[in-house]
This record gives structure tokens, C-alpha cells and sequence, in this order.
């Protein structure tokens, strides 16, 4: 079958069980992904599937034939960082960063969906997502201000 | 001459060592309240954070090497009992697999008293065997083929049952690790009653807490030509180097233990785990790299907790609060094993109290030991202490806030030492005006029939003044371009950015021409573990003075080029001038010039003031509103203010105490592990069940420092700040939902089950 993971095609042969993170991450070896509870409970594994944020440990590879995939590794382009990303940097929404993948995957799909949130928004789209530093309240005001940005630059 | 080795006494986790200290090289005049800082005090960001946000940090899950076989592991199911036949042979067959380990195969390893593998089983979820083959799903299939037999033996989960006379015998030495409580005490605790006009006695519980870092312990072990090589998820590469030394027999110098990013520790990272002995141990047997990762349920049953305890408090009183007498009876649940870190101590410390007496029973039992969890003891203490102080405000018809003021400690008491500095007075004093405690408290208790709201506060301590042995090394290249080096971790806190900072104000350099080197004991000088908020202020006077060396000779190699004395020149922003004219040139030019000669500076820690407390100090407050139908607690707000020393950088500073506010919001409301205890077995081993915090549990939290600088704990100034953000937030939260309700909270976490119960009794 074919992944397109990040814009680039993969041919594999996974087992039907198979998730879409074991794939990432011990084929593809695109370890940006993160296993934390490995049964839909913290986000961590959080991808985007057609530009839909899924919980990659509960998502079957098999389900995923040429549909286009983007994982943490495929944001930044030539350096330069997606917008979120940088509001990440800046905000210092992230600590030890084992959760920062998922989070940043899922609040560009809440982006997405939502370019205006408000902060009652960006806590109830990203309570998906867990993070035991606690780095929450840093990461409320990282997606306020890269929607502010992307409104204002848009 | 004056001696090089001297002795001093650093605390970690409310533990006093003393420990021997090479005199650094120099004892830099100490940086205070007025020093000239332009990098130190700056909202740096985050060193490390951009390979965080693009995923190309990689921790120990994520290392791959050639060849590498994956390991699962076969737990016990029962709490107690004997492995009497265990049969891998049908499981080595399976296509794939590679080898087994049980206790027969693997050396005398022993983890919080229990050997690896052993056949008597301790505790639930205790590992008996583990597989290793090419792939985790191959090893974890191939536990289904292994054959065993366990006779369960009876168990004992609760430290009430476990006290009982006729309770199953946990270690053959018994059920405590001690023969007798431990007690410390000052004064006489039965005068101070006798004295007092006002007397409370209450019984508060807590629970047995998880850290649940979301990356669980791990590590990948390779052997070559005799040399062991370890990546690992620790809060301490080289006592993890020192367990492995011994386990395998091995020269230190033949260990190499290597961290470099780690998903979350809090604590329970300190050394060799069962995953680092396991994958070094079949790397040994089998000649291929392994990695071993423990799973969400491994992590959660087998790799640390912190103790549940029982206190039963008694404070006397004058009429006018003035405290007379402080009594505590803990009894501590230490599970298999683990360290005593009773609640007691804090008793001894937040209030001034000439009489004070504490008595902890630790009990072990069939349960995964305890570990070090941010604060460990403190937390529970201060839950405890708190909640008892707030009864006693109610009782005496005082405000709490007043009640603590009334009854400030200008000294550590029970050593009869001075603090380097306290400033918990202009905590209170800021905390409460930021809070606007005065009109909170006046503020009506029912918004409406159904949901009450209500203000509670607490008070906090934690000793954190580090302390030796640390050493850096300051190097600086032919670009101009600098690299800290030091064999400390950063577990998420900032410390790489912080002693980049440091560097960057002595050298006068960019910070972005810094970068730090952590976590690789072949490499770097030694640092001790990252625990007991003790990095920033070991590690830091050891950067600045290796910085120094450095700079020293980077001056003498500029003023040269300069025609100037050394002593005319400083550095600021990468740049560095005469004082006395206009010559000046970019350290890049200096280096540039000096080619490849390498200017490297060495720093070390020295030793901490002889008698003198070194502590940091806060005042946590906290609005919670109740839902008295559905016994739900939301916490509204929670204001924090801290006395930690100097900051280094607030942004990454404010995030711990953000951080600490958060997983102290958990331990109140949400997180208790479950046992059932006719089985002997954890119920909630998952992150669904097991509930921390989410985004949308938290609350507006407006958390600072009272910043002033400690020139007496050390040159930099800084005391630790990690721990202390935890310690009062359950203690606030309960007072403020006992403050809504009008009842005591005796018990958390405050589950709506817990609210309803209470308000049924109070009914």
C-alpha cells in the first residue's frame, strides 16, 4: 500500500493490525510521534489524516492508503517553522516536550476548523492532549496568538 | 595554606548530607540585588525548544540502532505469592524471538529490596520474566507462550492492615523498616497543650500519587569490547553509571550513560530502573543492542509512587493564635520499598512553635515501592499542617492568613540555624493583594442554592539550596563560539538555558553564541542528580566560575591585541571594550585570531554557609467553586507567589511554577491510585483512569516570585523553585472547598463521591 506521510510517498506492507504509529515510527522511523498510553487516552500520537487530527495509536495503517498524512517532522519548511510551532517556541508552551508533538498536530486542526477561537475553544479542542508538566496555560495563549498572527496576517 | 577538601552539609529532598568539596578555583563576590546583570534575569527562550516542536529531539524510545532486539516483560499477576514453575522454552522457540531472562540467568540485582526476577513475588505487576526478540510485537506475543505457575500467598495492601498484629509478614524483617516510629521533636509537646487556650485535633488522608511522566522509564543498553553503553530516560546519568558498575561488575570508566532529552521525571528517574538492568542484561547475553521501554501499565504499577499517609494532627493554642504546641502521628505507606520521606518535617519548619513533636511509622506492604515525587513528604505534610492551621483559624475566629503571619519563623528551629534570606512575609503580603484575599473572604459563599464558592490558602517551604559536588567546563571555540559542559540533566526545567545564561553574563558573550552540553557521563564533568530542585543552584556557581576562568583568559588574550591591561576590558553582547578608550573587538575576532588555541575554563561548587538554612518559601491561594449537587470543585483561580532567590529566567521559572500549581491541582481533586484489596491489585494502571490534570481543569493562575537575590546561600544568588509550587496548592484547594462548604475536607483527592459524602455527613 502507499503512505503519503509529509508529502512523500512510502510503499509498505504492514500487518492489517498494524497502527498508523508503529508504522511512523518503526518503519518510516519518523519518531517525532510519540507513544505515551498507546490506547487513545493522551494525545501524544495526535497526526493529521487528511488534515484531520487522529489518535495515530488507534488508527490502522491499513485505513490509511493514499490518504495524506502530515507528522510533526513535516511543518517546518526550509528552517523556517509553521506558525504554531513558533508560538510554541515563544510562549514556552512545552517543557520536557513529550507531549509537544501531539499538542502543537492538534491545535492546527483546531486551527483549522476554527481560524477565531476563543480560550474557552482552545481548552475544550485541546483537551485531548495531556501534559503532566503542566504546561497548559502557556500553550492556551501559543494557539491564541498564532490564530491572532495567521487573522492579522491573513 | 588553606585546605583544598573540605566537608558541608547539603540537603536533598529534606535529606542532610554532608559531603566532601574541592574548593573551587576562585569565590566570585556574590551577584546581588544591585549587580549590573544583561543576560541573567532575561526572558531567554527555551534552548531546546525548537527541536521540541519539530520532533527532532530524541529521547531513549526514539534511539535506533543497528541490529536492535525490543524486550517485553511478564509480570506477576497476584500481590503475594511463589513462582513454582516457570517454562520459557515454547516461548523461545517462536519464530523471532531471541532470548529470556528469568532469575536463574541474571546477576543479583536487587530494587528496593526485591531481586530482579525473584521467584517470591512481592507485589503485584512484579516482573518474573522478560522476553527479547526482533520486534515488541513478537516479544509481546511470545508472553502468551510462557508457562507458569504461581501459589498466591496471603497479601496486605492498606498500612492499616498491615500494622495488624496478625497481618502476612511483607519482608521477612516485618512491616516497617524501623522497630519504632521515627520521632523528632523540640521542646515539650504536653506543656505546650497544657499551655494552650485552644486545642484541634484532626486525621487527614492522602493518597498514594503517580508521576506518570508521559515518557515511561526506558533504556537502550549496548555492549562493545567489554564497554557498556547506556541510553536512558534519568534524572541522573552518572548514578545510573554507578548502579550499572556494580550490577555488571564493571569499572565506572567502562559505563557510559547517556541522556540527553527525557520525557518528564518528577522524581522517579533517579538511578537504574528494572528496564536499564533488563536491556543491559540481554545486550550482554545476546551481543545486539536492546532497548526496553516499560509500558503505560508497567509505569504506572511498577516504577514509583508517592506514599499515601495518614496524619493525625494536634496544634494548640493561645486565644490570640499564637502557637503553643504542634503534635503529628503519621503513619507512611511505602509500598515494597522506597526511602522515608515522611510529612513530619514540615511540621518542624513553617511556624514559629517552641513545642513540636513528630512521629512517623513507615509501612511497607504488597504494593510497587514509593520514589521521590516533587516534594516528597513535604506535600503530604503540608496538606496535612495546612488544613489543621485553617480548623484552628475557624476555631479561633482569626483569618487564616493572620493566623500564619501571627506565628512567622524567623529561624529554622529545631537546628537553631539563621535563614540565608526569607522574604515568605512579602509572599503573604503580595499573594494576598493580588489575590484581594480581604475581599474574597467577605465575598458571599452561594452564588446560588446549588453552587458555592469559596478562598483558602497555604503556606510553604522546601529546603533548596544545593550544593557540591559540581563541576563544568567552559569552552570557548575559534569562532567565538561557547559550549557549557556539564554532566547535569535538564528534564524539562530549563537548565540547559539557565547555565547558558550564566555563561553568556560572565563572558559578556551572545546567548545565542551559547550552547550547553548535558548528560553524558563519558564526556562531562560530574553533576548530581537533577532532584530536589537542587540544579540551578549547584550546578549555576560552577558555570559562573568556569565562565570566570574562561573570560580571565579570553581579557588576557584580548588586551594584548588591545594594548590594554586586562583589567581595563569588559564584554557585553559579544563585544568587548576598553574602559579607557575606544578599542574594542568581537570576542569572534579575538578567537579568530588566537586560531586553534582553545580557551577552556574549569568551575566547580563550593561549600555551603556553615550553619544556615538554605529554604525557599511561597504562599498559595486558591478560589474553588462547588457544585453541591453533582460534588464537582472547579478551581477558579489560584494566585502564587514565591520566594526562590534570584531568577535566572523568569518565563521558564513561571512555567515550573505553573507546572507545580498544575500536578498540585491533581493531586487535590483528581489522582489516587486504586488497589483492590481483596486481590491485591492496582485498579487504574491507565491514563483514563488514573486522571491528571487536562487543559480544561485549569484555572486562571497568576504565579510569580517575590524576587530577591540569596548572596548568602551562593554567588549566583538562586535557590531552587522546581518542588515548591506543589506543596501548598492541595492544602489552598481543600481550605477554599472547606471554606465554600463550612466543613473540613479531612481526606483528598476531592472527588465528587468525596464532596457529596461529606456534605450527606455534614447534613
Amino acid at each position: 500500500m502507499r503512505l503519503i506521510v509529509n508529502g512523500a510517498s512510502h510503499d509498505v506492507t504492514p500487518p492489517a493490525h498494524e497502527t498508523l504509529l508503529a508504522t511512523l515510527r518503526e518503519r518510516l522511523e519518523l519518531t517525532g510521534t510519540k507513544l505515551v498510553c498507546g490506547r487513545g487516552e493522551c494525545g501524544a500520537c495526535t497526526v493529521l489524516l487528511d488534515g484531520v487530527s487522529v489518535y495515530s495509536c488507534l488508527t490502522l495503517t491499513a485505513a490509511c492508503d493514499d490518504r495524506p498524512i502530515t507528522t510533526i517532522e513535516g511543518l517546518a519548511h526550509d528552517g523556517t517553522l509553521h506558525a504554531v510551532q513558533a508560538a510554541f517556541v515563544e510562549h514556552d508552551a512545552l517543557q520536557c516536550g513529550f507531549c509537544t508533538p501531539g499538542q502543537i498536530l492538534a491545535a492546527i486542526a483546531l486551527l483549522r476548523d476554527n481560524a477565531a477561537p476563543t480560550e474557552d475553544d482552545v481548552r475544550r479542542g485541546m483537551s485531548g492532549n495531556l501534559c503532566r508538566c503542566g504546561t497548559y496555560p502557556k500553550i492556551v495563549r501559543a494557539v491564541l496568538a498564532a490564530a491572532e498572527a495567521a487573522t492579522s496576517n491573513g | 595554606m588553606a585546605k583544598r577538601f573540605v566537608t558541608t552539609k547539603v540537603e536533598i529532598e529534606g535529606r542532610e548530607e554532608t559531603k566532601v568539596v574541592e574548593l573551587p578555583s576562585r569565590n566570585p563576590a556574590p551577584w546581588d540585588n544591585d549587580a549590573d546583570l544583561h543576560v541573567v534575569g532575561q526572558r531567554v527562550p527555551r534552548m531546546d525548544a525548537i527541536e521540541k516542536v519539530t520532533g527532532d529531539a530524541r529521547y531513549t524510545a526514539d534511539i535506533r540502532l543497528a541490529g536492535m532486539l525490543h524486550v517485553a516483560l511478564l509480570r506477576a499477576p497476584v500481590a503475594r505469592g511463589r513462582v513454582t514453575m516457570l517454562d520459557l522454552s515454547h516461548a523461545l522457540e517462536l519464530p523471532g524471538v531471541r532470548g529470556v531472562l528469568a532469575l536463574d540467568d541474571t546477576p543479583d540485582i536487587k530494587l528496593d529490596g526485591v531481586r530482579l526476577f525473584d521467584r517470591a513475588v512481592h507485589y503485584a505487576n512484579q516482573p518474573v520474566a522478560a522476553i527479547c526478540a526482533d520486534s515488541l510485537q513478537i516479544a509481546e506475543r511470545a508472553l502468551h507462550a510462557v508457562a507458569i505457575t504461581i501459589e498466591p500467598d496471603p497479601h496486605v495492601v492498606t498500612a492499616e492492615r498491615a500494622l495488624a498484629p496478625d497481618a502476612p509478614k511483607v519482608k521477612s524483617s516485618g512491616n516497617s523498616p524501623r522497630t519504632s516510629p521515627r520521632i523528632i521533636g523540640r521542646g515539650d509537646v504536653d506543656a505546650g497543650l497544657r499551655d494552650a487556650d485552644v486545642t484541634i485535633t484532626r486525621e487527614y488522608r492522602t493518597p498514594t500519587a503517580l508521576h506518570t511522566a508521559l515518557e515511561p522509564h526506558g533504556a537502550v543498553a549496548e555492549w562493545s569490547g567489554g564497554q557498556l553503553t547506556v541510553w536512558e530516560s534519568t534524572q541522573g546519568i552518572f548514578n545510573t553509571r554507578r548502579d550499572l558498575a556494580k550490577a555488571f561488575a564493571l569499572p565506572l570508566s567502562s559505563v557510559r550513560v547517556i541522556k540527553n532529552y527525557m520525557g518528564g521525571g518528577f522524581g522517579a528517574k533517579n538511578g537504574a530502573s528494572h528496564a536499564t538492568y533488563i536491556a543491559a542484561a540481554f545486550a550482554k547475553k545476546l551481543g545486539r543492542p536492546v532497548r526496553c521501554i516499560l509500558d503505560r501499565e508497567g509505569e504506572q504499577t511498577d516504577a514509583g509512587n508517592r506514599s499515601a499517609t495518614i496524619q493525625r494532627v494536634t496544634i494548640g493554642a493561645k486565644r490570640d493564635g499564637t502557637l503553643t504546641a504542634i503534635k503529628v502521628d503519621a503513619t507512611i505507606s511505602l509500598g515494597i520499598g522506597g526511602w522515608l520521606a515522611g510529612p513530619g518535617r514540615i511540621y518542624h519548619e513553617l511556624y514559629r512553635c517552641a513545642n513540636v513533636r513528630s512521629s512517623e511509622t513507615f509501612v511497607y506492604m504488597n504494593t510497587g515501592a514509593m520514589a521521590s515525587f516533587r516534594a516528597p513528604g513535604s506535600v503530604e505534610g503540608a496538606f496535612g499542617l495546612e488544613c489543621a492551621m485553617d480548623a484552628l483559624a475557624r476555631e479561633l475566629d482569626i483569618d487564616p492568613l493572620e493566623l500564619r503571619r501571627r506565628n512567622y519563623a524567623d529561624r529554622d528551629q529545631d537546628k537553631g540555624r539563621v535563614y540565608s534570606a526569607k522574604h515568605l512575609d512579602e509572599c503573604y503580603r503580595l499573594g494576598a493583594e493580588r489575590f484581594g484575599w480581604d475581599d474574597a473572604r467577605r465575598a458571599r459563599r452561594d452564588v446560588s442554592p446549588r453552587m458555592r464558592r469559596g478562598v483558602g490558602m497555604a503556606s510553604l517551604t522546601w529546603g533548596a539550596g544545593g550544593g557540591p559536588p559540581a563541576y563544568a567546563t567552559v569552552r570557548i571555540n575559534r569562532d567565538g563560539t561557547i559550549e557549557v559542559l556539564t554532566g547535569a540533566q535538564d528534564l524539562g526545567t530549563g537548565a540547559r538555558t539557565v547555565f547558558a545564561q550564566i555563561a553568556a553574563e560572565v563572558l559578556g558573550a551572545k546567548i545565542a553564541d551559547v550552547r550547553t552540553i548535558l548528560g553524558d557521563t563519558e564526556r562531562l564533568p560530574f553533576a548530581s542528580n537533577s532532584w530536589g530542585s537542587i540544579t540551578t543552584a549547584s550546578v549555576g556557581p560552577a558555570v559562573r566560575v568556569a565562565a570566570e576562568e574562561a573570560r580571565d583568559s579570553l581579557f588576557e588574550a584580548a588586551a594584548g591585541m588591545l594594548e590594554t591591561e586586562p583589567d581595563d576590558l569588559e564584554a557585553r553582547d559579544g563585544e568587548i571594550h576598553a574602559k579607557s578608550s575606544d578599542a574594542c573587538m568581537l570576542i569572534r575576532e579575538v578567537c579568530e585570531r588566537l586560531g586553534d588555541v582553545m580557551i577552556i575554563g574549569q568551575g566547580s561548587r563550593g561549600p555551603n554557609p556553615d550553619k544556615t538554612a538554605i529554604s525557599a518559601f511561597g504562599a498559595q491561594f486558591a478560589e474553588v467553586e462547588v457544585d453541591t449537587e453533582t460534588g464537582r470543585v472547579r478551581v477558579l483561580r489560584v494566585v502564587s507567589a514565591h520566594d526562590s532567590g534570584r531568577i535566572i529566567n523568569p518565563t521558564l521559572a513561571e512555567s515550573q511554577l505553573e507546572g507545580g500549581i498544575i500536578q498540585g491541582l491533581g493531586y487535590a481533586l483528581f489522582e489516587e491510585r486504586v488497589l483492590d484489596e481483596r486481590l491485591g491489585v492496582p485498579l487504574n494502571p491507565t491514563m483514563h483512569d488514573y486522571k491528571i490534570p487536562t487543559i480544561a481543569d485549569v484555572p486562571v493562575i497568576d504565579a510569580f516570585f517575590v524576587e530577591s537575590s540569596d548572596t548568602v546561600a551562593n554567588h549566583t544568588g538562586a535557590k531552587g523553585l522546581a518542588e515548591p509550587p506543589i506543596i501548598g496548592t492541595a492544602p489552598a484547594i481543600a481550605n477554599a472547598v472547606a471554606n465554600a462548604l463550612g466543613v473540613d475536607m479531612p481526606e483528598i483527592p476531592l472527588t465528587p463521591w468525596r464532596i457529596l459524602s461529606l456534605a450527606t455527613d455534614r447534613s
